[in-house]
């Protein structure tokens, strides 16, 4: 397969396609401003093939903060794409379609992938969603756009998830998700008291949550939440940790970017050496796959502020391009199978 | 009967008209137990993390005895060098002994000359006292003669006399003779007096001399004495290596004990640290659990809109 990476600054769909021939799926980041716009004349310039589209930052081997970006595969890939409306309510409605496009492309756990841009209500999406991927073991990887908006074959959504089933005729696929931060000893808690619907934490081990947060930082309320940068909390899941962000002080909780539960295992995170932990990543995919045909990702807000406080957002896009061709998109959570997930970053790889 | 009859003919018809409310009804009481099920996981996650501090906290003890016990082997490890050092010390002794003894053997040695020498005095003493009583033997020998010549000397002054005056030239001679005979003999009171005094010098250092070899030979038998002090001292010295293999076995009993204690402890920290990943795996499961309560409240959450939606179409 192949994948090209078009963009244009100024928000030129046409000199961001120029490169483009015969695409078998693309997907569009485009601004607010312009993204209707960008929408229907992509539709016009390539009827009929499988697209999917959001607002957002992307980026090939340069950011595009505020232009366009379009990536295409093409030879050896066969997609379908789709959207799930009704997000904010229940996804499951149109569940059939996911469960269609899934059949059609004949994917499995080696070779498939389920790429979405969701419009909110992630994890209520990604429960929906991957109750359908699980029963083949096909992967998912995405992230939340901003505007709550979405693009799917032409046409634009609100409160949807779009997605992209995608099958790689010619070699094997993988999702990966890594996390810059580590845990700090001793700092386990578990939630009680949350609200799912607003992604608050009431308490942490019966403690109000945000004087148990500022407390163990030694930081005052003001500080919560810039903090977040250094010192987000991790969702134990199993072996897995989650990534949730610090939002605002709401009194005594905390409100988050991702839903909370009781009974939410929370322990505290501490920045690592990111730099490192890039090239543990790049290390393990080069290890998993010799030969490499693309790379697609999605980067937290978070982390691109943080790598542009620290001028490290080039040399990362450089770094990630040792892989090969690698592009992706900024979001406002990152999607990993069923786990949505903050300050991360999720990719997928195509042999 | 009749009343009831008629409750229940209306009944059928109100679930007609709502024929998925029973499903709702059931979706409310799932709900319900979901809430329970969290609860009582939150519950169960909280002693699970309790268990898991209290037996960190065992761990600790554990790990801090087991440093105790190392402490303890240290010690005996010092005990053991201290024992060691027992022997050097007893070496150094050995060593200072001998080379006490030898002094004492140089000492003894030197003593035994001056004591040689002492002899040889003596004997050259004794010499002396016979040459000065030949000496003494001499002196009143010359002295009779002075005396003899003394008389020949008078008995000459007489035959000059009778002589006149051809005999008085003889005269002055024997008058001469006389004098001479007189002052070998007052020469020889003085070589007399003389050897007195040497005789009673002799005497005097003669005396010390004794008194010396005496004080000497008592020296001498103080040497031996100390000679056999010194042995003594190592033999004493001796006893510290026993002493030492003594402690060295107990040590050696009190290693293997401690070596066994560590061995037990091992064990003991094995089974925790066994209960702890257990708890961890507990632990580990909870949290799987507490994304699944998430799912499943994800998928439940969308039921009641899903069947609303349906029975709005409818």
């Amino acid at each position: 397969m192949k994948q090209y990476f078009g963009m244009s600054q100024s928000g030129d769909l046409k000199e961001a396609v120029q490169g483009i021939r015969t695409p078998q799926l693309i997907m569009l980041f485009s601004n607010g401003e312009q993204f209707e716009a960008h929408v229907r004349q992509l539709e016009e310039l390539f009827p009929g093939v499988p697209s999917i589209g959001c607002i957002g930052m992307c980026y090939g081997s340069r950011i595009v903060e505020k232009g366009v970006g379009v990536l295409a595969f093409s030879e050896g890939v066969s997609a379908a794409a789709n959207v799930l409306e009704e997000v904010s309510a229940m996804p499951v409605k149109y569940i059939e379609r996911l469960e269609q496009d899934v059949k059609s492309v004949g994917g499995s756990r080696d070779n498939t992938i389920c790429i979405d841009f969701c419009a909110g209500n992630d994890a209520c999406v990604l429960t929906t969603i991957y109750s359908v991927l699980k029963r083949k073991n096909i992967s998912l990887v995405g992230g939340t756009g901003d505007a709550g908006k979405v693009s799917a074959n032409g046409r634009v959504y609100e409160d949807a998830v779009a997605y992209a089933i995608v099958k790689n005729q010619n070699g094997r696929v993988k999702a990966y998700k890594e996390n810059i931060y580590h845990q700090v000893e001793g700092q386990r808690f578990i939630a009680s008291r949350t609200d799912k619907a607003k992604y608050m934490i009431g308490e942490l081990n019966g403690q109000p949550a945000s004087q148990v947060y500022q407390r163990i930082l030694n930081i005052s309320v003001s500080e919560i939440e810039t903090q977040t940068f250094k010192n987000p909390f991790g969702k134990l899941n199993g072996d897995d940790i989650c990534i949730v962000s610090i939002k605002e002080v709401s009194g005594n909780s905390l409100a988050c970017f991702r839903q909370v539960n009781d009974s939410d295992v929370l322990v505290l995170l501490e920045l690592g050496d990111f730099k490192e932990t890039v090239r543990d990543t790049i290390r393990s995919i080069q290890q998993d796959f010799p030969r490499i045909s693309a790379v697609f990702s999605v980067n937290c807000l978070f982390r691109y502020l943080l790598f542009q406080q620290n001028h490290y957002l080039q040399e990362y896009l450089q770094e990630m391009g040792r892989l090969g061709n690698h592009a992706g998109f900024v979001g406002y959570g990152e999607h990993y199978n069923n786990r949505f997930v903050n300050q991360s970053m999720t990719c997928v790889v195509f042999e | 009967m009749a009343f009831w009859n008629k409750k229940r003919n209306e009944e059928p018809g109100r679930e007609k008209s709502k024929s998925l409310y029973p499903v709702l009804h059931v979706i409310d009481s799932l709900k319900d137990y979901r809430r329970e099920l969290v609860q009582k996981e939150v519950d169960s996650l909280w002693e699970i993390n309790e268990i898991g501090r209290s037996f960190g906290n065992v761990l600790k003890e554990t790990e801090s005895f087991q440093e105790k016990l190392q402490d303890f082997g240290e010690n005996f490890s010092s005990i053991g060098q201290v024992s060691g050092e027992f022997l050097t010390v007893k070496d150094t002794i050995a060593q200072s002994v001998a080379h006490a003894q030898s002094g004492v053997e140089e000492l003894k040695g030197s003593s035994m000359q001056v004591k040689t020498y002492f002899d040889e005095m003596e004997h050259t003493f004794e010499d002396l006292q016979q040459a000065v009583e030949r000496i003494k033997l001499c002196t009143d020998k010359i002295v009779s003669i002075a005396e003899q010549t003394n008389i020949l000397a008078l008995n000459a002054s007489i035959e000059a006399a009778r002589a006149g005056e051809r005999g008085r030239g003889f005269s002055v001679v024997a008058v001469e003779v006389k004098k001479l005979a007189d002052e070998i003999k007052e020469l020889t009171g003085e070589v007399d007096s003389g050897l007195q005094n040497v005789e009673l010098g002799t005497e005097h250092l003669y005396g010390n001399i004794t008194t010396s070899q005496k004080a000497l030979g008592r020296s001498i038998e103080q040497v031996d004495e100390t000679y056999e002090k010194f042995d003594e001292i190592i033999h004493s010295a001796e006893g510290a290596t026993k002493v030492h293999g003594e402690i060295s076995g107990v040590i050696q009993d009190s290693e293997r004990a401690l070596g066994m204690l560590c061995e037990f402890s091992d064990q003991i920290r094995g089974c925790y640290q066994e209960v702890m990943e257990h708890i961890g795996g507990a632990e580990k499961l909870g949290t799987t659990k507490s994304a699944m309560f998430e799912d499943i409240d994800n998928m439940m959450s969308q039921i009641p809109l899903v069947i609303d939606d349906y029975m709005e179409k409818k």
